[in-house]
């Protein structure tokens, strides 16, 4: 077990090690800055949304009891896209540099940020009253991400062609050029939100063994479940913000984790955080090396291993 | 202090409404540290809702339930979980837990480091006699196997007053005689016990042979309703069975004791 954790822990780190030298050539007077400049952060901002949105759908998974839990399926990513989608059809009519930044911040990252958001938080609402149960949650979820996808694609629609190939090019999620700006910026949000909710371990290790029985042994189940449905919120709008929302990290690699590792919320919500650093930054090398000269979005790596991965996951979970 | 400060449980006309149902009406019922009663009754008479009600999770409509005199109700959880602990029901666990971790679960209400809460959880497997399991995935367990996990999870909780909902449901007769010897040597260990359950028969097995025996007693519940309250022993607990259940039952002597068995009136 330590052994296996020990080998995960190398792997992920050899992972973030090795990515920026890997692909196009470094030779020459640019290779230097374009290692430290572009690629470095570039592997730093895949390894804090990899982590992010891993520990996050380990949490999720886990208050709703629900294998199929994850920033997705509760409209979190639904609401992002609808708020990043508002500013990017704007701009074609009141003409882009009227919605260039606010606060020196692109726009369309400060609304994914409140779409993801107060979505997230509308579902909150629901799982916090005493009566409804978990799945009314995640159908809320799913209600609201199908209501946030019909807006957009609404919007979509009335886009010209440069919003709409950005909004494309959002949707599918990606991880964007920003630098080292853009790792400061995100590391405010998610290292509060990570030791908050490894501080949850306790409770969450509890859950497993069902709701009421956690409620007998003293776990505030309603209060467990709204503080891990907000501030998991949190830290993922701020991941999707920037990169938009990268397809089935958040379900994948609990689910992985788990797999080699157990059930034990004390290994899997630490571990979950390091192996999906790991996982998005070996993804997003895939998508830097997958066409030469060309650059896949990240999402659609993440999409194309992921359903595969899950569809595995389920029929050999079937067998044993 | 009052009679309800002293007691572990005390129920004052509690009343439990849902979708304009009683679910509880007016029960009245209080429990001392060493005592053990068995609560009976038809499906649906109540008997769950009494436990959630002492759990705080099913909230009364009227009447209160006390636990060492604290309402159930407005108690913080870790002080709830201090005073009261509860083998649910069918609570399967789906995930692989093993059962160490689960048993470490009880531990949630102390503030101690984790290898305090093994240390602990580990003795509470021991006692329970399920050590062996320790490392074994509640999904591998048999029925019995995970019922005696569960109990360890509830010494672990180290609370006074256990609510036991049909423990021995689905187990072989073998693991129920070995769960019921389990429930009874907690008794003995001074916790009072309040167990749902429909095999009264089962209950000679929390007793020891040949001993000066503790206070038994069985609290009939009908359509929300205390019908009887009666020492285990006393010879009105058939006749109150017949009535509770309208079945007829026999009284018959066995050696220790005496069975209850349901005679055929075709």
């Amino acid at each position: 077990m330590k052994l296996r954790v020990m080998m995960l822990c190398v792997v992920s780190l050899a992972v973030l090690a090795l990515s920026p030298w890997l692909g196009g050539s470094l030779k020459g007077d640019l290779g230097w800055q374009i290692l430290w400049q572009l690629r470095v952060p570039r592997v730093l901002m895949a390894a804090l949304v990899g982590a992010t949105l891993s520990l996050v759908g380990a949490c999720y998974q886990t208050i709703f009891a629900n294998p199929l839990a994850a920033p997705s399926t509760v409209g979190t990513t639904a609401g992002a896209t609808l708020g990043a989608l508002v500013p990017l059809v704007l701009g074609t009519i009141l003409g882009p540099q009227m919605i260039q930044s606010a606060f020196g911040l692109p726009v369309t990252a400060l609304a994914a940020f409140a779409g993801a958001l107060a979505v997230s938080l509308l579902v909150a609402a629901v799982a916090v009253q005493g009566r409804a149960r978990v799945n009314d949650v995640l159908l809320a979820g799913i209600a609201v991400s199908l209501a946030a996808g019909a807006i957009s694609a609404g919007l979509q629609y009335t886009a010209d062609q440069a919003a709409l190939f950005a909004a494309i090019q959002w949707s599918l999620g990606h991880l964007p050029q920003v630098g080292y700006r853009g790792v400061l910026m995100l590391l405010p949000f998610v290292l509060p939100v990570w030791v908050v909710l490894l501080l949850q371990t306790r409770a969450l290790n509890a859950l497993l063994g069902g709701e009421q029985r956690a409620h007998s042994q003293g776990v505030d189940v309603p209060r467990i479940r709204a503080l891990v449905l907000g501030v998991g919120a949190l830290g993922v709008a701020a991941c999707v913000a920037w990169c938009g929302p990268i397809a089935f990290v958040g379900l994948l690699v609990p689910h992985l984790v788990r797999l080699g590792l157990g059930v034990n919320r004390r290994v899997l919500l630490p571990m979950s955080l390091v192996v999906g650093a790991g996982f998005l930054a070996a993804c997003d090398l895939g998508a830097r090396l997958a066409l030469p000269g060309r650059e896949l979005p990240v999402g659609v790596i993440t999409a194309g291993l992921g359903a595969p991965a899950l569809v595995w996951l389920i029929l050999r979970g079937n067998r044993s | 202090m009052s009679d309800a400060a002293q007691s572990l449980l005390c129920c004052n006309g509690l009343s439990v409404v849902a979708d304009g149902r009683h679910l509880l009406n007016d029960v009245n019922l209080t429990l001392q540290a060493g005592q053990f009663v068995a609560l009976v009754g038809k499906n649906g008479a109540g008997k769950t809702t009494l436990l959630r009600a002492a759990l705080g999770l099913a909230k009364p409509a009227a009447g209160r339930a006390l636990l060492s005199g604290y309402d159930a109700n407005t108690l913080p959880g870790r002080q709830r979980a201090g005073l009261v602990g509860w083998l649910p029901q069918n609570a399967p666990v789906p995930e692989p837990v093993a059962a160490l971790d689960l048993v470490v679960a009880g531990r949630f209400r102390f503030n101690e480091s984790f290898a305090a809460s093994r240390v602990a959880a580990q003795d509470a497997l021991a006692q329970a006699g399920a050590q062996e399991f320790e490392n074994a995935a509640m999904t591998r367990l048999s029925g019995g196997e995970q019922q005696r996990v569960a109990l360890a999870a509830l010494i672990a909780q180290e609370s006074p007053l256990l609510l036991l909902d049909e423990p021995a449901n689905h187990l072989d007769p073998a693991q129920q005689i070995a769960l019921y010897r389990l429930i009874g040597d907690l008794w003995r260990q001074g916790r009072a016990i309040l167990c749902v359950t429909h095999d009264l028969n089962l209950l000679r097995f929390a007793r020891l042979p040949n001993a000066a025996q503790a206070p038994l007693r069985v609290v009939g519940l009908q359509s929300g309703r205390v019908s009887f309250e009666v020492d285990f022993d006393a010879p009105e607990l058939a006749p109150s069975l017949d009535r509770l259940f309208g079945v007829r039952l026999r009284e018959v002597s066995v050696e220790g004791g005496r069975l209850l068995v349901p005679e055929d009136t075709r």
